[in-house]
Formats: structure tokens, C-alpha cells, sequence
């Protein structure tokens, strides 16, 4: 009981803190300095029709860089900690019967989850969307397989493969933008091109490639771990 | 209108807050947090609207004009990082949680006391 | 140069290329980890190389090749450079030293330790809030990860309990950070600095969310119960990466924004630091997990630092070098701790005792302690030093003693833990391996303590003074400890008589000081003759010995305060060593430590005040006092006051001289008691005792000298053990010095001189002989030993001729000092006071009786027949003691006239003549000289006429007695040593009931009581951790901003 006042205190506290943000948030008429450089020169430097993907992928790559790592992360810490002993694994443990939509439905749809996600990040410096949306897309497709078939196993290796390559790729071109240049993650390491372009803002579709695939290696992972936890004995 | 949002944020956030205050299941409360998260986004974005501007992408809008017409990028931006980074450590909570529940054979947080003092 | 970029992009290539290859070749990612690591720590080493070398500017790294703050930029500045070496130092250290259980967990493991490590130094090198957000992101899900490195249980619940409360945390982050954003339209971290948030109403809102969750990333107390569990929890290879990498990474994040909201936050800031100082100090006082104990003490550091930067406008310029020496010292000594964890894997601090096994192990704990508690040489002493000196300038004496009552509370915990190491019983000690990959680690960090140490020193304000000399000596008795005890004891003695030689030039003319380092030197190479009769290696021995004589001999040198303050713990170190090393010395070491410590505090705090008088660092600033004074004088007396053990400071005494080994407790007696009374002496000569504070002061201390006289002497003659009665007879002695001294005048003082230098020479002998003799016997109790006048009579006459000294008969020395003190208390008018000294003074001869009594005369013992004389090496220093006192019993006036004149300009009235050798007051003459003569005819006379007689006398066998026919229960009761002053222990016993240990034990339970009390908030819900955490945030606001 005490507890539960303390929690309503503290809430109204909180409640109080947000308010007094709220008194201070004034909405905005124009854009701030940083934002009027990003639509005055975004275009320019960096080539993406989508300015939240030249901010992404180029003026804060290094954010990105570290979001792409946080997952990665992930997904390693995800498969050591639900490691278990090879003796504990059931290659087919009893589920429930997969109803016929679903089985035939993953079967049709998943190929097609799989284009739209790629879709996706190739189109990230033009349309809204990008490496992490494609790449959350793709492992979209990829849970309706295991929703469809528990017992169905991604090949972890392959998907490691992926994974690795996609961000070597990444750090390489982000030191390879060092040298050619201004910096590392520069996308100006290939011509801008034409705005509005597939082949345009550099390296941006590039980079979102590789980090759409790993984006969707690693979720995959992680669901398929996470599936593959359930095949132990308890 | 953006007032509407930032407020519904703020009272999301809350609402999350709660949630981890005062559930007592473990998977409740990693609910909490990502209502508490995607509130926090909402805030995010809100700050970055600008009355009356359009998505910035530069496909109608000229790079010319863009300054006037386009709200601004970056908070945009941080929200995508922000929810992948809130993808991560949900991801990770929920592992925790899966074997927290394999050791203890529940997800009542008051069973998880083993550490005091 | 290779550029700080790359410590990011080769770590985070290397963790993708072990993802490559992981499966495939599982020796290579061990190895491409360490590779990584040590690539990190390379980058970081040279930028520092360059930064001390160079003075260049400060390099900033645009990624993207944008200039912020429509990019990102990193900073490799010094402290970036510094910050980032440390970090990834002790990342590849831990690296190795994680080696094998990283490899058993597999290449993830390694993986996420790498990304660990990278991530802690990007959060140092960024100047963008939102990358900031980002990597410490990234730092806490490797930590989440890293936790369960050893999969258990507890691990698993401290890795949620970490994750939901950082999570909140984060959140707080981020809506200060978007905040931030909106108000000053730039992530840019100077920029947003530049904005100036805390000054408008609305934006400091801002500026609030951003402080506290960087407050709380560094687990301010009490909202910390989440990462004391991580330290209780996890792998204590992976706590003392969280101890010492990511807690220096955050310290320099909250350094970062410090300017952020301006003045006023800076005192919410110092506030939350000392509370959680304190308050986690206390906590770890009722601890006995070794790794939750070290996540008390590594939050109450941090709280330190942060509390100094808090303190920042206040310590202006001294602020690097302050939180740069409690940094490091924290850093290496928590690495060095929690790894010394790992290896013994104690559930408890008892099971430490394991590392006896071990000696050089056992080093490493010891420098790992000391360090943190801030003793010389270690940088933490030079960074408290110049702290308390600035805070004094300044006039804070709230954080001083904030700063002082935490740093003693730590010593509580840290010192009963390392007694336990070095001496409690322990049944089964655990075996413990050592691979060499856990130890190297382990020894790096101690010589990076030392090395920095040794670095510093001559930053300090005076520091380059320091004599590191005798040091090294210390440090070459170490390297050599495997000889021999003749050999290290001779290259001992012979260090220290060259050291005379040395310093003799040195002192000549100040008579003072030559008399303190004679008592000094030459009392060490008596003692230490002694040491011949012990046979083996006697490890450790030598060096602590030696640490305390170049403590000694330091404090006599010492012109500065610093000086003085340095060789007084260097000397408390060495010496609690050495007392410690006795049989049941646990507790009584343990102790003298805690009371040592809050004594070098309170002197700490008098010379703060003495500096920041006059910005005087000499020792002559205890002259001019002109802040608070009274305070100084008393703080400054009472801190050497525990050194001479004075009543209410006594109750280590007994214990730790009466428990010590045979030669370590003459050392300690004779020769390092005087340390404090040199303290007093340079305190009285120095003070204004004009001032009404100073006679307050004087006539209480004259009080306290008188009673503990009065209490000293009946103690000792209550005491059964021969030791614990000689012992209490040194807290009398002690007494009479101090009641002398406090007279302040000639007379009082020559008194004090003639008491110090005689209870040097009669304890010296005392204790080396009855020392040899309890070694000998192997008992302490006086009812046990009986008859062996016959069997040891060199040992006879030697404490016979010491007991005259104590007794005060003419014609030995002892009488000379009992005229002048009577001389002394008539002229002051002390009559009260000098009548209970005269009274203990009566005393004394009940505990003199019976200590000549049951140990020499009375009943041989069956079981001692056949014993010899005790070792020659013992008589030996004894009777070169005995001559000493014959000399100075026979011509005072050699070293009392000198004495006399020396003292003269201090005092109003010259009120000692001297004729000859016959010394003249007021109220009557006395002739030493004369004395020695006719006493000593009277008694040659009388020996011969006894010697003439002797032939009519009958000898009467042992054993010729009528015995009773029954034998009693048990036998000792009936020996006459046995309770022999029952009668006046039954009147007179209520003086001296233990009311001052009860009162100290008292006092001890009631800390633990609380502390007890107060961790109940760590009831293990990590629901109510997280409410904590909010709660803080609650508070905090409506603290700092509930009026908006």
C-alpha cells in the first residue's frame, strides 16, 4: 500500500517534470541552425533526396556505426548467453499443428516480405526507409518462416557470414572515406550523382545495403536463437 | 497539433514508467519499457516539427526551397537510432528474462531477490 | 601518429572479422582480441607519449568530413589521451587476464569485450551529446552481456537489475538530450555548453535531465543498488573493468558537461558526491563479500571524484592533480583488488587468509589498501594532501571533514579485511591456483601505483623535498628478503648507522631533533641487534621495520608540513606492519591502524588549517595559526596524542606492544611512542600560547596527561601477562611526558626530556628482556614463571636497574626526572593534578614489585630447570642501554644544561641554574654526580658487609617447606603473583573500569548499527532499484528546481 503511494508520488513527480517540459516546448516556426544546414546543404554535399538518410548514413555515420554495433551485440551476447549443451538440444520438439493459412501463406508471402525489404534499403537516400527498415522488414519474413515452422533452423553460419562481411564492409568503407575523402564515413568517396537518382549520394546505398543485410542477418539471429532456446530440455 | 503529440509522448512515457514500477510480472514490465520508449520518441520527433512542413525528402520539394518547406531531419534521425538501440536492449531484456524464468521457474519479479545487502 | 579514429574502426573491424572467423579457428580470435586491444592501447599511448612530449594542440577528429555540429568530431586532448591509455591499459589487461574464461564462453564473448572496451572510448573522446547517448548505449549492453560471463543466478538477476535501471536512465538521457537540441539547435556538446542552459528558467530543465542521469551512470548513493549487484555478481574480471574502465570513462563524461548549468550545480553536484562518499563507505563497513565489498568502496570513490568535481571553482588549478591522484589509485588498486578476487575466489573477506600462501600476493593486497586509504608514496596521498590544503585555503571545512570522516570510514572495512589476510586463524585456507596470465595483470597495476607514486611527487607544492632515499633502501631490503635474518639484519643496522652519519651533519645545532633521532637511530640499532637471536629468513620483517625508521627519522628531517606528514604515515605503515606480525596481534593491529589513521587525519586538518594561514608549507606555519586556532592546536594534539596513547586513545596500546614479537615491541615502545611526543613538542613550541585557546588547551592535556598516569599505573598493576603490564606502564610514562610538557615551562619541559629519554632506555630494555624471557618460557603470565634469578641474572640486574629508573630512586636517572617534575608542578601550581601523579607514582611500585617479583624471585618452576639465560644478542643492547642510563644518572648536566639552554628563549623564566653538576631551583638543589657517589659507596659497602656475612648464612634447599597435604584444584591460584593486589583492585578497581574501550566499542557499534540499518534499502527488488532510481530523479528536482 505504501509502495503503491510512493509510485503514484513518484509518477506525479515525474509527471511534474514532464509538465514543466511541456511549458517550456514552444512548437517551432522555422528550423533551427542545425536543421537549416541539413535542407540548405544536404542536397548538396551529400546527395540524398532523403535528408534523414544523409543525416543517418553520413553527417552522423558515426551514430549509426554504434547502432549497427549495438545489434551486433545483441545478437552475440543473445547466442552466448542462451548457448546450452549439445545433449540438451531436441532437433524436433513437439508444436502445435501450423494452421493452412499460415503455412501457405509464409510460403508465398515471405519471398515477397524478402524483395520489399530490399526494396527498402536500396531506396533508403530516395524514399522513406533505409537499412534498418529493410533489414527489420527482412527478418519480418524471416519470423513468419519459424511462426510457420518451429522447428525449421537457419543456417547460423551462413547468416554469421552475412553479418561479418556486411560490417567489415562498413568500417571499410568508412576508412576508406579517410583516405579518398574528408573523413571517415565521407559517402563522397563516389560521385553524388543526380539527386533523386538510384545512383546517386555516393556511398550512401551502399552502406545501406550492407547494413540492411546485416541489420536482417542479425535479427534473423536473434529470432533464430531465441526459437532455437525452446528446442532445449528443461 | 504538435502539442497534441508531445503531450501524448510525455503520457506514454509515463504510462511505461508505471508499468515498470509497479508490474509484477518481468514481462510486463519489459512491455513498460518500450511503451516508456516509444514515448520518449514521440518527444523526439515533436521536437523536430516545424508548422506546417513536409517530410524532408526532397523529391517535390526543391533543395532550393527545402530551408522553408521540410521539417527537420535530425531529430528524425536520432529516432531511428534511438528505437534501434531500444530494439537491442528490449532483445536483450527478454533473454534475460527467458532465462530467468529457465532458473527460477517464474517471472514474478519479487523472486529474484538473491542479491541484497 | 596513427589517428584516434582507428581505435574505433580496427577494434569494430576486428569484432566483425572475429564474427568471420570465430567458428573456424577459435585460437585466432583470442588472439585478434588481444591484438585489438593492444592496438587500442598503442593509439591511445603514443597520443599520450605525444601529449607530455609536445606541447601541442589539442587534435579534433571530424568523421565524415563535416565540421560539427552538423557532424560528429572526436577530441584527443591530453586528458582524452590520458583517459583513453587507462582505459584501454586495463582493457587488455583484462583481456589476459580474462583469456581463458573469455575463450570458454567463446567468440562472442570476445567480441563483446572488445566492443566494451571501444565503446568506453569513444564515450570519452566524443564531443557530441547524442553519440554520447549512443556509445554508452553501447557500453551498457556489453555490460549486460559481459555479466554473465560466469553463468549463475545472481548474475543473471544483477544483469536485469542493471539493464532496467540503466534503461530508465537512458531514457532520462535521451529527453535532456533532444531537450538540449531544441533549446541551443545543436548536439554539439560545446555548443551546447556555449548556450548557456542553467541560465534561463525554461531551459535548465535541460541542463537537470542531462546532470542527473549522468549522476546516476555513476551510482550515487542510495539509488546504486543495481550496480552493487553487478559488482557482487559478475565475474571479478569483468568487475574491475566496471570498477576502473567504465566508472573513469563516466568521471570524465560528467568533467565534460561540468560547465554545463554553471555555479550553482556544481554544489548539487559536490553534495551527491559526498553523501555518497559517506553513505557507500558506511555500507561496506557490514560487509563480508569480498566482491560487494569492493563495489561499496569503488561507488564510495567515485563518489569522491565526483564530489571533488563538484567542488571545482573551489580547487581551481589543483583540480587535475587532485582527481587525477585519487583517480589513478583508485583505478589501479580497484583493478588489482578485484582481480586478487578472482584469483582467490573467497565467498568471504575470511577466506583472504589464503593468501598467506602467498607472500608476494599478500604485497600486492597491502599496496592495493594503503593506496585507496591515500598513504604515501601512492598519488591518492598526494591528491588528498593538496585537496584538504585547497579546501582549507578556502575555508571549507565542512568537505574537509566530509572527505576525512569518509576516508576513515573506508580504512574501517579495508584495514579489518587486510588484518584478516595477513593474521586471522583460519582453519582451511583455500587453495587457490595462480596462472600467470591472472597475476601479471595483478602486479602491473601495483607498479603502476608505485611508478605514478614516485611521478608526482614533485607536482606537489613542496613535494620535491621528499626524500625518497630511505625508501629505496625499503624497497632493496624487499628485493633481498629471501637472505637470511643475520644478513638482512646486519645490511639493517648498517643502513641505519650510516644514515646517522648522514644526518648528524644535518641536525648539528638543533638539539631537539638530535635528541629525537638519537632516540630514534640508535634505540634501532639496539633493537635490531636483538634480531640476531631469531633464526630463518623472517620475511617481511626488514622492509616494514625499516619503513617505519625512515618514517621516523623522516618526520625529524622534515622541514615542510608535507614532509612531516608523509614520513608520519609512511612511519604508521611500517609500524602496524610490524605489530601485526605478533601471534594474536589481529584485532590490537587492527586497532592501532583505525585509531592511527583518524589521529593522521585530525593532523591532516590542522596543518589545512596551519596552510591555509599563511600559504606557509614549512613546518613554521603551525606558528601562525590564525584560522580557527583553537581547533588546529586541539585536532593537531589530539592526532599525536593517539601516537602517544593517552587516555581515550590508549586502548590499542596494550594489545598491539603487549602482543607484538619480543624485539618489535621495545621498537614500538621505546622508540616509536616518542614519534608522537615529538609531534607534541613541535606542536607546543610552535603555538601561540598566549592565546586563551592554547591554555585551555594545555591545562585540559595536563589533565589527561595526569589521569592517564593515574589509569596506566593501575592497569599495569592489575595485569597478569608480563608484556600487557609493561605496556600499560608505557601509557603511565607517556602520561608523565605529556603532563610535563604541558606545564610549559623550563622546568616542566626539562622534566619531559629527562622522562622521554629515560623510558627510551629502561622500556627499550624492559621489553627486550622480558621479551626474551616470555619467548623463552613460552608464557605471558607472570604466575607461570618464578625463581629465575639463579637461572638468568644478567636478565636480574638489567630489569632490577630498570626498575629503579621507573621508581624514581636515587641515584639513577628516574629520580632526576621525579625532582624536576615536582620541582616543575609546584612552580606551575598544578597541585591537584600533581597529586594524583603522585599518588599513580605509588602505584607504580606495586606493578614494579611484582614484576620483579614473580618473574625473578619466588619459586623456580618444575618445568623451568633446566633453563639457560636468555639470548646474548638481547643482553647485549640491554646493558649498552644500562651504561646509557648509568651515564646519564651519573652527569645529567651533559645532556640536561644544553637541554635547558635550547629551551630557554620559549620560556619566561629561566628557572634551572646549574652550578657544576649540581642543578638549582627555587625550591631546592640537586647533584646527580654527588648523588651517584654517596649512593653508590652506601651500596657497595652495604654488598660488601651482606657478601662478608654470607658465609654464617644457612642455604636452604627449594624444596625444604612444609607442604599441605592436598594439592589444590588449581595450583596457580596459590602462587602469590597470582591476583596479588585483589585487595586493591576490590577498592580502588572502579578507576579503572574499562569505560573508555566500552565507550569506543559503543561507538563502533553504533557505526555498524546504522550501516545495518541503512542497507536494508538494498532488499534485492530490482522493482524497488528502479524506484530508487526514480526516486532520485524526483528528489533531485524538486530540490534543485520544485520552485519552478
Amino acid at each position: 500500500m505504501i509502495k503503491k503511494i510512493l509510485i503514484i508520488g513518484l509518477l506525479a513527480g515525474v509527471g511534474l517534470i514532464f509538465f514543466d517540459l511541456f511549458n517550456a516546448y514552444q512548437g517551432s516556426e522555422v528550423l533551427g541552425k542545425t536543421g537549416r544546414y541539413y535542407a540548405e546543404n544536404g542536397a548538396d554535399e551529400v546527395g540524398a533526396a532523403n535528408l534523414v538518410t544523409a543525416v543517418i548514413v553520413t553527417y552522423r555515420g558515426l551514430d549509426t556505426l554504434g547502432e549497427v554495433t549495438i545489434l551486433f551485440l545483441t545478437a552475440a551476447i543473445i547466442s552466448f548467453v542462451l548457448k546450452f549443451r549439445r545433449e540438451d538440444f531436441i532437433p524436433n520438439r513437439p508444436v502445435r499443428i501450423t494452421s493452412e493459412l499460415l503455412d501457405s501463406a509464409s510460403q508465398v508471402i515471405v519471398p515477397v516480405i524478402f524483395m520489399v525489404g530490399i526494396y527498402i534499403f536500396i531506396n533508403g537516400h530516395l524514399t522513406p526507409g533505409g537499412g534498418f527498415q529493410g533489414g527489420a522488414v527482412i527478418a519480418s519474413g524471416v519470423l513468419l518462416m519459424i511462426m510457420a515452422n518451429p522447428n525449421f533452423g537457419i543456417s547460423h553460419k551462413v547468416i554469421a557470414k552475412v553479418e561479418s562481411i556486411s560490417g567489415i564492409a562498413f568500417v571499410l568503407i568508412g576508412i576508406m572515406g579517410i583516405f579518398l575523402a574528408g573523413g571517415f564515413l565521407d559517402n563522397r568517396l563516389l560521385g553524388l550523382g543526380n539527386l533523386g537518382e538510384l545512383f546517386s549520394a555516393g556511398v550512401i546505398p551502399i552502406i545501406y545495403t550492407f547494413i540492411g543485410l546485416k541489420v536482417g542477418a542479425e535479427l534473423s539471429n536473434i529470432l533464430g536463437t531465441i526459437s532455437h532456446a525452446q528446442n532445449e530440455k528443461n | 497539433m504538435e502539442y497534441i503529440i508531445i503531450s501524448t509522448g510525455f503520457a506514454l512515457a509515463l504510462l511505461g514508467l508505471w508499468g515498470i514500477l509497479s508490474q509484477k510480472n518481468l514481462i510486463k514490465i519489459i512491455l513498460g519499457f518500450t511503451i516508456f520508449n516509444t514515448g520518449i520518441n514521440i518527444v523526439m520527433v515533436s521536437i523536430g516539427y516545424v508548422r506546417g512542413k513536409a517530410a524532408p525528402i526532397l523529391d517535390v520539394i526543391k533543395p532550393s526551397e527545402a530551408a522553408d518547406k521540410i521539417v527537420d531531419p535530425l531529430p528524425q534521425a536520432l529516432v531511428l537510432t534511438a528505437i534501434v538501440i531500444g530494439l537491442g536492449v528490449t532483445a536483450l531484456m527478454l533473454v534475460y528474462a527467458l532465462n530467468l524464468h529457465r532458473e527460477k521457474n517464474s517471472l514474478d519479479i519479487n523472486s529474484f531477490k538473491d542479491l541484497k545487502w | 601518429m596513427v589517428g584516434p579514429i582507428y581505435i574505433i574502426a580496427v577494434a569494430l573491424g576486428i569484432a566483425f572479422i572475429m564474427g568471420l572467423f570465430g567458428k573456424s579457428l577459435k585460437n585466432f580470435t583470442g588472439w585478434a582480441m588481444l591484438a585489438g586491444l593492444g592496438f587500442m592501447t598503442y593509439v591511445s599511448g603514443q597520443w599520450l607519449l605525444e601529449f607530455l612530449n609536445n606541447n601541442r594542440a589539442v587534435e579534433t577528429i571530424y568523421t565524415a568530413g563535416f565540421k560539427p555540429p552538423y557532424s560528429i568530431n572526436l577530441q584527443m586532448g591530453s586528458y582524452e589521451a590520458l583517459l583513453t591509455f587507462l582505459i584501454n591499459v586495463v582493457g587488455l589487461l583484462g583481456g589476459i587476464y580474462l583469456y581463458k574464461d573469455l575463450k570458454k564462453t567463446g567468440t562472442n564473448a570476445m567480441v563483446v569485450f572488445l566492443v566494451f572496451i571501444m565503446s568506453l572510448n569513444v564515450v570519452v573522446m566524443t564531443r557530441d551529446m547524442f553519440n554520447l547517448f549512443v556509445f554508452l548505449e553501447v557500453g551498457s549492453i556489453a555490460t549486460a552481456g559481459l555479466i554473465l560471463l560466469d553463468k549463475n543466478g545472481n548474475a543473471l538477476q544483477a544483469g536485469m537489475k542493471y539493464l532496467i535501471a540503466t534503461g530508465i536512465i537512458a531514457g532520462i538521457l535521451l529527453i535532456g538530450t533532444i531537450f538540449a537540441y531544441y533549446f541551443a539547435g545543436s548536439l554539439n556538446i560545446d555548443d551546447i555548453l556555449a548556450a548557456n542552459l542553467g541560465a534561463a528558467k525554461a531551459t535548465v530543465i535541460a541542463v537537470f535531465l542531462i546532470y542527473v542521469s549522468i549522476l546516476l551512470e555513476l551510482k550515487p548513493f542510495p539509488a546504486n543498488g543495481w550496480g552493487i549487484d553487478v559488482y557482487t555478481a559478475a565475474n571479478p574480471g569483468i568487475g574491475a573493468l566496471v570498477s576502473a574502465a567504465s566508472a573513469t570513462a563516466m568521471f570524465y563524461v560528467l568533467y565534460k558537461l561540468l560547465p554545463l548549468g554553471g555555479a550553482e550545480w556544481l554544489n548539487y553536484i559536490a553534495v551527491i558526491g559526498g553523501i555518497t562518499f559517506v553513505g557507500s563507505n558506511l555500507m561496506g563497513t557490514k560487509q563480508n563479500n569480498p566482491n560487494r565489498l569492493l563495489g561499496y568502496s569503488s561507488i564510495g570513490q567515485i563518489g569522491l571524484l565526483t564530489m571533488i568535481l563538484g567542488l571545482s571553482d573551489i580547487l581551481g588549478e589543483k583540480l587535475v592533480f587532485v582527481a587525477f591522484g585519487i583517480l589513478i589509485s583508485h583505478y589501479a588498486a580497484k583493478a588489482g583488488l578485484f582481480w586478487l578476487s578472482g584469483i582467490i575466489k573467497a565467498k568471504d573477506i575470511k577466506g583472504w587468509a589464503a593468501l598467506r600462501k602467498s607472500p608476494f600476493l599478500l604485497f600486492l593486497f597491502g599496496t592495493f589498501v594503503f593506496a585507496l586509504i591515500g598513504f604515501p608514496p601512492f598519488p591518492s596521498f598526494f591528491g588528498k594532501w593538496e585537496l584538504i590544503m585547497t579546501l582549507a585555503t578556502g575555508g571549507h571545512w565542512a568537505w574537509m571533514t566530509v572527505i576525512l570522516v569518509g576516508s576513515f570510514i573506508e580504512g574501517i572495512y579495508l584495514f579489518r579485511w587486510l588484518g584478516y589476510a595477513i593474521k586471522l586463524d583460519h582453519e582451511e585456507l583455500p587453495d587457490f591456483k595462480i596462472e600467470w596470465n591472472k597475476f601479471f595483470p595483478v602486479w602491473v597495476m601495483a607498479i603502476v601505483l608505485y611508478a605514478v607514486g614516485v611521478y608526482v611527487t614533485p607536482m606537489v607544492e613542496g613535494g620535491s623535498f621528499i626524500n625518497y632515499i630511505p625508501l629505496m633502501f625499503v624497497l632493496f631490503l624487499f628485493a633481498i628478503d629471501f637472505l637470511p635474518v643475520y644478513i638482512k639484519n646486519t645490511v639493517s643496522i648498517g643502513g641505519i648507522i650510516w644514515y646517522m652519519f648522514h644526518i648528524y651533519p644535518v641536525l648539528e645545532g638543533d638539539l631537539l631533533r638530535l635528541i629525537f633521532a638519537g632516540i630514534f637511530l640508535i634505540g634501532g640499532v639496539l633493537t635490531l641487534m636483538a634480531g640476531y637471536s631469531k633464526k630463518g629468513t623472517r620475511k617481511g620483517f626488514y622492509p616494514m621495520a625499516m619503513m617505519m625508521f625512515a618514517g621516523l627519522i623522516g618526520i625529524i628531517e622534515a622541514s615542510t608540513l608535507l614532509e612531516f606528514f608523509f614520513s608520519w604515515e609512511l612511519m604508521t605503515a611500517g609500524s602496524y606492519f610490524l605489530i601485526i606480525r605478533g601471534k594474536r596481534s589481529m584485532p590490537h593491529g587492527y586497532s592501532y591502524m583505525l585509531f592511527s589513521i583518524a589521529g593522521a587525519y585530525a593532523i591532516l586538518f590542522g596543518f589545512g588549517l596551519a596552510f591555509a594561514s599563511g600559504f606557509d608549507t614549512s613546518l613554521a606555519a603551525l606558528g601562525s595559526i590564525s584560522l580557527l586556532p583553537t581547533l588546529a592546536y586541539t585536532l593537531l594534539a589530539v592526532g599525536f596524542m593517539t601516537k602517544t596513547a593517552s587516555l581515550g586513545l590508549h586502548i590499542w596500546l596494550p594489545g598491539a606492544h603487549g602482543e607484538a614479537e619480543s624485539d618489535v615491541s621495545p621498537m614500538v615502545s621505546a622508540i616509536l611512542l616518542k614519534a608522537g611526543v615529538f609531534g607534541l613538542m613541535i606542536l607546543f613550541l610552535y603555538m601561540d600560547r598566549a592565546s586563551t585557546g592554547a591554555t585551555n588547551l594545555l591545562y585540559v592535556l595536563g589533565w589527561v596527561g595526569a589521569l592517564t598516569t593515574l589509569m596506566g599505573n593501575m592497569s599495569a598493576a592489575f595485569q597478569e601477562d608480563a608484556k600487557r603490564l609493561l605496556a600499560y606502564s608505557s601509557v603511565a610514562q607517556l602520561g608523565y611526558i605529556l603532563f610535563a610538557i604541558s606545564i610549559m615551562t623550563q622546568l616542566g619541559w626539562l622534566a619531559g626530556f629527562t622522562y622521554t629519554i629515560n623510558h627510551f632506555m629502561f622500556k627499550a630494555v624492559l621489553f627486550l628482556v622480558i621479551g626474551g624471557i616470555v619467548v623463552k618460557l613460552g608464557t605471558h603470565n607472570m604466575y607461570e614463571m618464578g625463581g629465575m634469578i639463579k637461572k638468568m641474572p644478567f636478565s636480574f640486574v638489567a630489569v632490577l636497574i630498570s626498575i629503579i629508573v621507573i621508581g624514581g630512586i636515587p641515584p639513577l636517572s628516574g629520580f632526576a626526572g621525579k625532582w624536576l617534575f615536582y620541582n616543575a608542578i609546584l612552580e606551575k601550581g598544578w597541585y591537584f593534578q600533581g597529586a594524583i601523579i603522585f599518588f599513580a607514582g605509588i602505584i607504580a611500585f606495586l606493578y614494579l614489585y611484582k614484576l620483579i617479583h614473580s618473574v625473578f624471585l619466588g619459586q623456580l618452576k618444575d618445568n623451568h630447570r633446566n633453563m639457560k639465560e636468555i639470548s646474548a644478542w638481547i643482553l647485549i643492547p640491554s646493558y649498552v642501554m644500562i651504561i646509557g642510563i648509568m651515564i646519564f644518572s651519573a652527569f645529567p648536566q651533559y645532556i640536561l644544561k644544553p637541554i635547558g639552554n635550547m629551551i630557554a628563549p620559549y620560556f619566561s623564566s629561566e628557572a634551572l641554574s646549574w652550578e657544576g653538576t649540581k642543578a638549582l631551583t627555587s625550591f631546592g638543589y640537586w647533584d646527580g654526580t654527588t648523588v651517584m657517589i654517596v649512593v653508590g659507596t652506601a651500596f657497595v659497602l652495604l654488598l660488601g658487609w651482606l657478601v662478608a656475612l654470607s658465609s654464617k648464612a644457612k642455604k636452604i634447599e627449594q624444596f625444604n617447606i612444609v607442604f599441605a597435604a592436598e594439592r589444590p584444584h588449581r595450583p596457580e591460584t596459590t602462587h602469590v603473583s597470582y591476583n596479588i593486589y585483589a585487595g586493591y583492585q576490590k577498592a580502588l578497581g572502579f578507576l579503572i573500569t574499562p569505560f573508555v574501550t566500552a565507550f569506543w566499542d559503543a561507538m563502533s557499534n553504533l557505526v555498524l548499527e546504522v550501516a545495518n540499518w541503512l542497507r536494508r534499502i538494498y532488499s534485492g527488488s530490482m522493482q524497488n532499484y528502479a524506484l530508487h532510481v526514480v526516486l532520485f530523479i524526483v528528489v533531485f528536482y524538486l530540490i534543485a528546481l520544485g520552485g519552478l
